[in-house]
């Protein structure tokens, strides 16, 4: 039987000294900007705020809407990230969303700053062998683990499941993997989606 | 001390701290600054080092030497790159600096260290020392992104020998700094007496100790007497409060013996409350950690009504013993409080009175706003966070060769 690895992914936040204070320079700067700031700002916000009901999901979605784009900021709150396995596809519906509505597209806003992700993995040096190890290691990782698992890891796969369905497959517990795979992330906060996981991990 | 903070974070957090320390084992780490008591690098780096240390990264922590003259002309460096005013930096100012600063390249040795953390401008000339190999990271606490040109330009020279920078928020950041610029919020210790869980008998005995009345609600602010925390603004919003809700206003805060503009501001503060005895205007005494914890407990609403601000970390105090803050609407008050989860973000006087009436006049969303808050600072400036990116930068900074 194939073992489980438990990893986690730390980030450290640059600015790109690249900012925008015009949608116009705003739509610029993200068909520039490295894929590592795409993933600041819409990764790293998902994470930063699961535990709080805040009005968007992301730092663009806030930006356009403090700056007098609701329309624009919704679409961009909506965008689910548990169906991106790539940040370029991502990027693109952004800029089609932005392409759709240019009203008020020279207008001057607050600046946004571009900020760029660095990212690192770290093995937890975890392991699991058999379900009952893979509960124990759920319940002792951090959320940002968590997150890696269940949410990031699909960039590094490019395949929208998270890794923990697919390591349950592998060992057989099919029913198991889709229950996990159907949890709204978006909807709970990670100490949440934890404890839904330990108890379909712990359904006979 | 790393098991003292395990109540505060989920274990598996600190299996990552301990992760990422493990790959920086052999690496000697030193930090610089001014001063070993008193401001916010010194409490972060009382706890940072042991930290550090105990993580297995050797950690040491100097301060410069200089005498009044030093501390004057970097006194009046720090006001130019933070708020520019008609002063400029003259010919014996440079010399001064560039004396001192040589004066400390011979009292300090970072020759054996590998990293090297140089906290503020006062020591950050002693980069002329940088060695092949070391990693040299200038750590800015205060707001550069408009100094004053002179200044920065002199400044600027030592600043491009660095590896890399890191600032509060990227609105500090100075445009055109050629070297990486990180972007580490700064953090509060819950272990620190400014935070720690207070005695209830120890609150009384600081509302006895005031003349506060405990069963009337407390509007508070925390600051220095100084025009840019706006305590004139704070009085005005609590008087259009008081014609429709009972409460109390309490500001406290404090002024150094040699800053004659604190004393002014506080004699204004004084007149302008008049005489009302439901204000409190508090001058205390510079280390008065656990009255002002236990005001902040006591506290209803808290108020941050700046100007301008460093990164105003009084607000994530005030959030992490549970309360909802009504702050300005600016640099890093606005990174702390999310408007409408954790408290509001407000633009004027009469916004800071609306919000303080809708939280006076609903228990309930002050409450659930104050989990929010508490969970807020737990979650992203607590020390262990701090400490985390300061090891994950260390880490990329090395690895990056």
């Amino acid at each position: 039987m194939t073992q489980f690895a438990f990893r986690s992914e730390l980030w450290t936040a640059q600015y790109t000294g690249i900012k925008a204070n015009t949608l116009a320079s705003f739509a610029r700067a993200l068909k520039e900007v490295d894929d590592d700031t795409i993933y600041y700002h819409l990764y790293r916000n998902l994470f930063e705020y699961h535990f709080l009901p805040t009005d968007y999901g992301n730092s663009f979605a806030y930006w356009l809407a403090e700056n007098g784009f609701p329309v624009l900021a919704e679409k961009f709150s909506a965008l689910d990230l548990l169906e991106c396995v790539c940040i370029a596809d991502m990027r693109e519906r952004m800029l089609d969303i932005l392409r759709s509505d240019i009203d008020g597209i020279e207008k001057i806003c607050k600046p946004f700053y571009f900020i760029r992700a660095v990212r690192r993995t770290i093995d937890l040096g975890i392991r699991a062998r058999n379900l009952e190890e893979f509960r124990e290691g759920i319940g002792k990782v951090g959320i940002h683990s968590l997150f890696y698992h269940l949410v990031t890891s699909r960039l590094y796969h490019g395949e929208p499941t998270n890794d923990f369905s697919r390591w349950l497959r592998e060992i057989g517990e099919e029913e198991k993997a889709e229950e996990i795979d159907r949890l709204d992330l978006m909807a709970y906060s990670l100490y949440e989606v934890r404890n839904r996981i330990l108890k379909i991990l712990s359904e006979s | 001390m790393l098991e003292e903070y395990s109540r505060f974070i989920d274990e598996g957090s600190l299996l990552e701290l301990q992760k990422v320390a493990e790959r920086l084992r052999g690496v000697k780490v030193l930090h610089v600054n001014s001063t070993k008591l008193g401001g916010g690098v010194a409490e972060i780096l009382y706890r940072m080092v042991p930290l550090m240390n105990e993580l297995g990264i050797e950690t040491h922590w100097e301060v410069i030497k200089g005498d009044l003259d030093f501390f004057k002309v970097t006194k009046k460096i720090h006001n130019l790159l933070h708020l520019p005013g008609e002063e400029k930096l003259n010919h014996e100012d440079v010399i001064t600096y560039m004396k001192y600063t040589y004066q400390n390249v011979s009292y300090i040795d970072t020759d054996p260290f590998d990293v090297i953390f140089i906290h503020d401008p006062q020591p950050l000339g002693l980069i002329v020392k940088k060695k092949r190999g070391q990693k040299w990271i200038w750590r800015c606490h205060i707001d550069v992104s408009t100094p004053d040109e002179e200044t920065w330009k002199f400044l600027e020279m030592f600043v491009n020998g660095y590896d890399a920078s890191i600032f509060h928020i990227p609105e500090f950041v100075r445009e055109g700094v050629s070297i990486p610029a990180f972007v580490i919020p700064p953090s509060i210790d819950p272990l620190h007496d400014k935070n720690r869980e207070l005695k209830e008998d120890y609150v009384h005995h600081v509302f006895n100790k005031f003349g506060i009345d405990p069963e009337k609600p407390i509007v508070l602010q925390v600051s220095r007497f100084d025009r840019l925390k706006d305590p004139i603004g704070v009085i005005e919003a609590y008087r259009i409060v008081r014609r429709r809700y009972e409460c109390q206003l309490v500001l406290a805060g404090s002024f150094a013996s040699d800053d004659p503009e604190g004393e002014e501001v506080y004699r204004e503060v004084l007149e302008v409350k008049g005489d009302d005895p439901d204000v409190f205007v508090l001058n205390l005494p510079p280390n008065s950690h656990m009255e002002i914890n236990a005001l902040q407990r006591a506290a209803t609403v808290v108020v941050q009504k700046s100007i301008r601000e460093g990164f105003g970390l009084v607000v994530s105090e005030a959030m992490w013993k549970g309360k909802p803050v009504i702050g300005s609407n600016i640099g890093g008050i606005r990174r702390q409080i999310i408007n409408g989860v954790t408290g509001y973000l407000i633009n004027s006087i009469e916004g800071t009175a609306f919000r303080i009436k809708q939280l006076l006049a609903d228990e309930k969303r002050r409450e659930e706003m104050g989990r929010n808050a508490h969970e807020r600072v737990k979650h992203s400036f607590l020390i262990t966070r701090h400490l985390k990116d300061y090891l994950l930068l260390v880490s990329s900074l090395i690895d990056g060769g």
